[in-house]
């Protein structure tokens, strides 16, 4: 580790408390108006002294479409991370472990699929689904979710798998496991805390994915982000309740991301930096 | 029945642990085959098949209203708009400047406050934790966010210049000159974090020696900084060249729910261009010859960083 002169050490903090700020002023602002009587949102100067009220709270979970949106984004986010990891893991320990001709080639594909724009990919996954009578099913949601977080999980698993000593699962072979109950009964417990992991990033990118949830939901399938654009669409604004709104959003997500705060980095970078 | 029963009490125990085809499968030389193919097939279908839709459709001329009637086949007729399109010259010009505006800073500065994470020991797990706030909310609500502070009457930032003294409410998103900025400003916000980690944690795995090393030649804090970590760091620093660039060349959402592109064409990105063209003015063939230029554009930008970073052995 560095060792550093006292001043430089105090540099380090202010700039690091400069970046903290910054980064927390504009969520608390949003949490303020979230708990603000709207009277009081829309005043010069600022009012920063009030008697918080949950109002606008009740008022967005009693809305039926709020409690709508909340359910889809639920029912979309498990499914897709559900599906990415099962088809994702086996996949990401073929190509760490096993024998698979041109699997490096294949990993790069894989790789590449990660590059391509949602707004590609939306145009034609539209007109399909409009001749498979998808739109307005969570299917059309989750199908185009797992594009791109079956990628992810695939190169993160690798390297989780690549991180397993492989003396354990060839004593398993020793002891006559099949390659597969190997995977099976030693690999994947071992990689447990890298499979929930995985799982919690796809649920965060599928919770928050907006383009696609965008065109391929109908009246009853449209996520949270598509609910939360509403508001913004409208002429008037309703400041509190679309802050209590991003609040309750945003309260899944930070348990989410926080609980995966070790993986973070692995997961965005496609498990290139172990972090 | 009978039969079974029969089969069983003969060959026993071996046949009940040998369960059948699945140890002929968990040991066939072809299991890492199988094991790939559910994931290839997905991904050929979801992405690959729709991708090849897209460069087929783009050879007719064809509107959304008419996807289910027989389309007049076009050639290449298209392509040859695309590149003679002005607003896509435009569209893409905007999509540069965004690029280079975000990734630069977000680079620099992220390399900058990683250094001073590194340098503080109280407290870097809570700053960490923090930190990486920004790049996980949902982008719609970052745009929301925004949207509050940035807003001409009641928004903060305006307030704050109201206070050191200039009292006119500026238009941050409705300005031709200022739309670009503030966007660049708010993807700022949002993905500095990722730089901040990324590098940070590289930072952590350069071994102690090296700083010993440097120190014992006399190297000051910014000499360490700039021959021991940089050159460390290199390929970290293209790694997140690489993801920035290929993240901010796809910007959807925030300037979509901010601005549609607006006012005018100012902010008016390869995405946003693609996304009016199919699904406002409904152009259809026109929208996959965009893509297919778009995705094309950016796989020979991606293959340009993988080439730099072909000395690593994970990528």
């Amino acid at each position: 580790m560095v060792t550093t002169s006292k001043r430089s050490a105090l540099l380090s903090y202010l700039v690091v408390l400069a970046f903290v700020l910054w980064v927390v002023m504009p969520i608390l602002v949003i949490l303020q108006n979230s708990l603000k009587p709207t009277l009081l949102i829309f005043t010069i100067p600022p009012t920063w002294a009030f008697w918080p009220t949950f109002d606008h709270y009740a008022h967005i979970l009693s809305e039926v479409h709020f409690q709508q949106f909340l359910l889809n984004s639920t029912i979309v986010s498990t499914t897709t991370c559900l599906l990415s990891l099962a088809i994702g893991s086996p996949a990401a320990y073929a190509l760490a472990r096993l024998r698979v001709r041109g699997r490096a080639p294949l990993a790069f594909l894989i790789l590449l699929a990660r590059m391509v724009p949602a707004f590609v990919l939306v145009v034609p996954l539209y007109t399909a689904f409009v001749f498979l009578h998808g739109i307005n099913t969570y299917w059309a949601i989750v199908a185009a979710h797992v594009s791109f977080t079956l990628p992810v999980v695939i190169w993160m698993m690798r390297s989780f798998f690549e991180d397993v000593p492989i003396e354990l699962e060839e004593a398993a072979r020793v002891d006559g496991a099949t390659q597969l109950g190997a995977f099976i009964r030693v690999a994947l417990p071992l990689v447990a805390p890298g499979l929930a992991a995985s799982g919690i990033l796809c649920l965060l990118f599928s919770w928050n994915e907006f383009l696609f949830a965008l065109i391929l939901s109908g009246r009853d399938t449209q996520t949270m982000p598509i609910g939360v654009s509403n508001f913004i669409g409208t002429v008037s604004i309703d400041w509190g309740g679309s802050s209590a709104a991003a609040i309750l959003a945003m309260i899944p997500v930070f348990i989410l991301g926080l609980s995966v705060q070790k993986f973070l980095v692995r997961g965005l970078t496609m498990g290139a930096v172990k972090g | 029945m009978n039969e079974l029963t029969q089969k069983l009490s003969d060959q026993g125990p071996r046949l009940m642990r040998a369960s059948f085809r699945w140890r002929d499968l968990g040991d066939s030389r072809w299991l890492g085959y199988w094991m790939v193919t559910p994931a290839v097939l997905a991904l050929a279908g979801l992405i690959l098949a729709p991708l090849l839709y897209s460069t087929v459709l783009s050879t007719y001329s064809w509107t959304l209203l008419e996807i289910r009637l027989p389309k007049p086949f076009v050639g290449l007729m298209q392509y040859s708009t695309v590149a003679h399109d002005p607003l896509f010259g435009e569209a893409l010009k905007t999509t540069g400047l965004f690029v280079v505006g975000t990734v630069s800073v977000e680079l620099v500065l992220g390399f900058l406050i990683a250094l001073a994470l590194l340098n503080i020991h109280r407290g870097r797990r809570l700053a960490n934790g923090i930190i990486l706030l920004p790049m996980i909310v949902t982008p719609v609500i970052v745009a929301l966010i925004w949207r509050y502070l940035l807003d001409p009457q009641f928004g903060l930032v305006n307030y704050a210049i109201h206070l050191l003294g200039y009292q006119q409410d500026i238009p941050w998103l409705g300005s031709n000159s200022l739309a670009l900025p503030s966007l660049i400003v708010i993807d700022i916000w949002e993905w500095t974090p990722f730089a901040i980690l990324v590098l940070h944690a590289g930072m952590l795995a350069i071994p102690d020696d090296l700083y010993e090393a440097a120190r014992v030649d006399g190297a000051g804090a910014w000499q360490i900084a700039r021959h021991v970590i940089l050159p460390y760091l290199s390929p970290l620093i293209l790694v997140v060249l690489l993801l920035r660039t290929m993240d901010t060349y796809r910007v959807f959402d925030t300037i979509f729910v901010l601005t549609r592109g607006g006012p005018g064409t100012s902010t008016q990105t390869v995405g946003i261009y693609a996304y009016e063209n199919g699904f406002v003015y409904l152009n259809m063939g026109y929208t996959m010859a965009l893509s297919v230029v778009i995705l094309i554009a950016i796989v020979v930008i991606s293959l340009f960083y993988l080439r730099l970073l072909q000395r690593r052995p994970q990528w």
